[in-house]
């Protein structure tokens, strides 16, 4: 059993810590260095965390529980307009950034108005590609309930936040969080700052639904297994964008070109088998400039492997 | 500020003066206001917000924001309204060329070769602007798919009517009738 803990401390003796992940054969999820400050995302076996928690303490880091590792979160307001943001939508953002998620915030083309509010299909299908989406709303009621349009072709665990409760919503969201409409400042109250809480709860119940789900069938090969490998392919190991690689519950996403990478990428060898056949790889709908990788499970491996060996393709 | 809300959602009502009077805050026009009245009833969608000025927003002069001396052939400004500073040094630049301004200090500045009578009534912002402002400020808090509106404004007082896609008679004879209960008045 795994457990995903945060280092957030300095780098002096980050070399150690490293090192002592390598030893007790964990994975560094994500790194982010700040000048001298370090963050550092790891999954560690349950029987060695006593000890890598003892070391970031002896090392002058702080240990974090980060219940949302390993995720990607899309946070959708009704536009990028300044009604929607900086507050309250990057406040939602922030707080699931605390958590140990990666978070990003996307405001729709066409989303505001009662009678006017759209949504499109590229749209939908950017917001499909993440692990789960919140959708925040706006102060009225009527508004509210108008708006469930925009969330009926969402495939992914959705939560929507809001200001009062709608009724007849709860078909198409997997948990409603009532209280925070629209804001002009920044969530600082006590009361707000435990409303954000209760946002990050909702999401961490949601989250771990989705997990027991997959874990009926559980994926051929731990996506942060295949982070580690995919870490040393040259144009990843040089891409300079902000975490080259994000893990997915089950994938991850690469932020390198589509086109130059794919066949490349589909020949690496995990386990003495080809990436490209225990993954699903697509283009990602958000640009062109990066790919996703969707792990096939157990049971989808044997089904392929199977009819391989009949003869089908 | 006085704020009345009128709603039809309990909810949206308080969200909406905490929202109107922090955008004001915020963008400085608060101290502006004498009274608010919001009506909303998202489920027609109308919105109707109306402000009662402290005063009718007229042109002001550089006389108006600073005090003025002749300083040998030039003049010398003491600004004592800090918003202006801004407006002030920029007219001086484009009258005089900027090598003729000499800016001492944020507040104070002397213009070589300028008449006194003529720096003093240069305007430098107009009572149109102070309003476009105000406007800007109540769109602001507004919801953003509200996009159809019509302004009313007589003497101190503007009222915004807006909805969703059609303004219907009866919106602007509702904004109407509280653009007078607002003391504008009726021929608007």
């Amino acid at each position: 059993m795994f457990e995903v803990i945060m280092y957030d401390g300095g780098v002096y003796r980050s070399a150690e810590l490293f090192e002592l992940i390598e030893d007790v054969g964990g994975a560094v999820l994500q790194k982010i260095r700040s000048s001298q400050m370090l963050t550092v995302t790891m999954s560690i076996p349950t029987e060695d965390k006593e000890a890598v928690v003892a070391l970031c303490r002896e090392i002058g880091g702080e240990v974090k529980e980060v219940p949302l590792a390993g995720t990607e979160i899309a946070v959708v307001g009704p536009t990028l307009g300044r009604h929607h943001m900086p507050p309250p939508i990057c406040d939602r953002a922030e707080a699931l950034r605390r958590k140990g998620a990666l978070s990003i915030v996307m405001g729709l083309a066409r989303g505001r108005g009662k009678g006017t509010s759209q949504i499109s299909g590229s749209e939908v299908a950017i917001i499909n590609e993440y692990d789960a989406a919140i959708f925040c709303f706006g102060n009225f009621k009527s508004c509210i309930e108008a708006k469930a349009e925009l969330m009926k072709d969402i495939k992914i665990p959705l939560i929507l936040v809001c200001g009062p409760r709608p009724e007849g919503l709860e078909d198409y969201c997997e948990g409603i969080v009532p209280g925070v409409g629209r804001k002009s400042e920044r969530m600082r109250s006590p009361d707000e700052r435990n409303k954000l809480d209760e946002i990050v709860s909702m999401t961490e119940m949601v989250l771990k639904d989705k997990r027991k789900r997959m874990s009926e069938d559980p994926l051929f090969v731990h996506p942060s297994e295949v982070k580690q490998v995919l870490e040393n392919y040259h144009p990843i190991d040089m891409c300079l964008r902000p975490s080259p690689i994000v893990l997915h519950l089950d994938g991850l996403r690469a932020k390198i070109p589509y086109d130059e990478n794919i066949q490349a990428i589909k020949d690496i060898m995990i386990y003495d088998r080809k990436l490209g056949d225990i993954a699903k790889i697509t283009e990602s709908k958000l640009d062109r400039s990066s790919m996703l990788i969707k792990i096939k499970t157990g049971s989808e491996v044997e089904y392929d492997d199977a009819r391989k060996a009949a003869g089908k393709t | 500020m006085d704020i009345t809300v009128h709603g039809t959602d309990p909810f949206g009502n308080e969200a909406y003066r905490v929202l109107f009077e922090n955008i004001m805050n915020d963008l400085g026009e608060a101290l502006a206001i004498e009274k608010a009245e919001l009506v909303l009833r998202p489920e027609a969608p109308l919105f109707i917000f109306s402000v009662r000025l402290r005063a009718e927003p007229v042109s002001k002069t550089i006389a108006d924001v600073s005090s003025l001396r002749e300083e040998g052939s030039g003049v010398h400004i003491t600004i004592t309204d800090e918003r202006y500073a801004p407006d002030i040094l920029g007219a001086m630049w484009s009258m005089y060329g900027r090598n003729s301004v000499d800016q001492q200090t944020r507040f104070d500045m002397s213009v070589a070769d300028a008449d006194l009578e003529v720096v003093s009534k240069t305007v430098i912002a107009s009572g149109e602007e102070a309003l476009k402002e105000i406007i800007g400020s109540v769109w602001r808090s507004m919801p953003e798919g509200i996009k159809v509106r019509h302004v009313f404004i007589s003497g101190t007082v503007v009222t915004v009517v807006a909805t969703e896609e059609i303004m219907r008679p009866e919106f602007m004879k509702e904004g109407a009738r509280v653009h007078v209960e607002m003391g504008g008045s009726a021929d608007v």
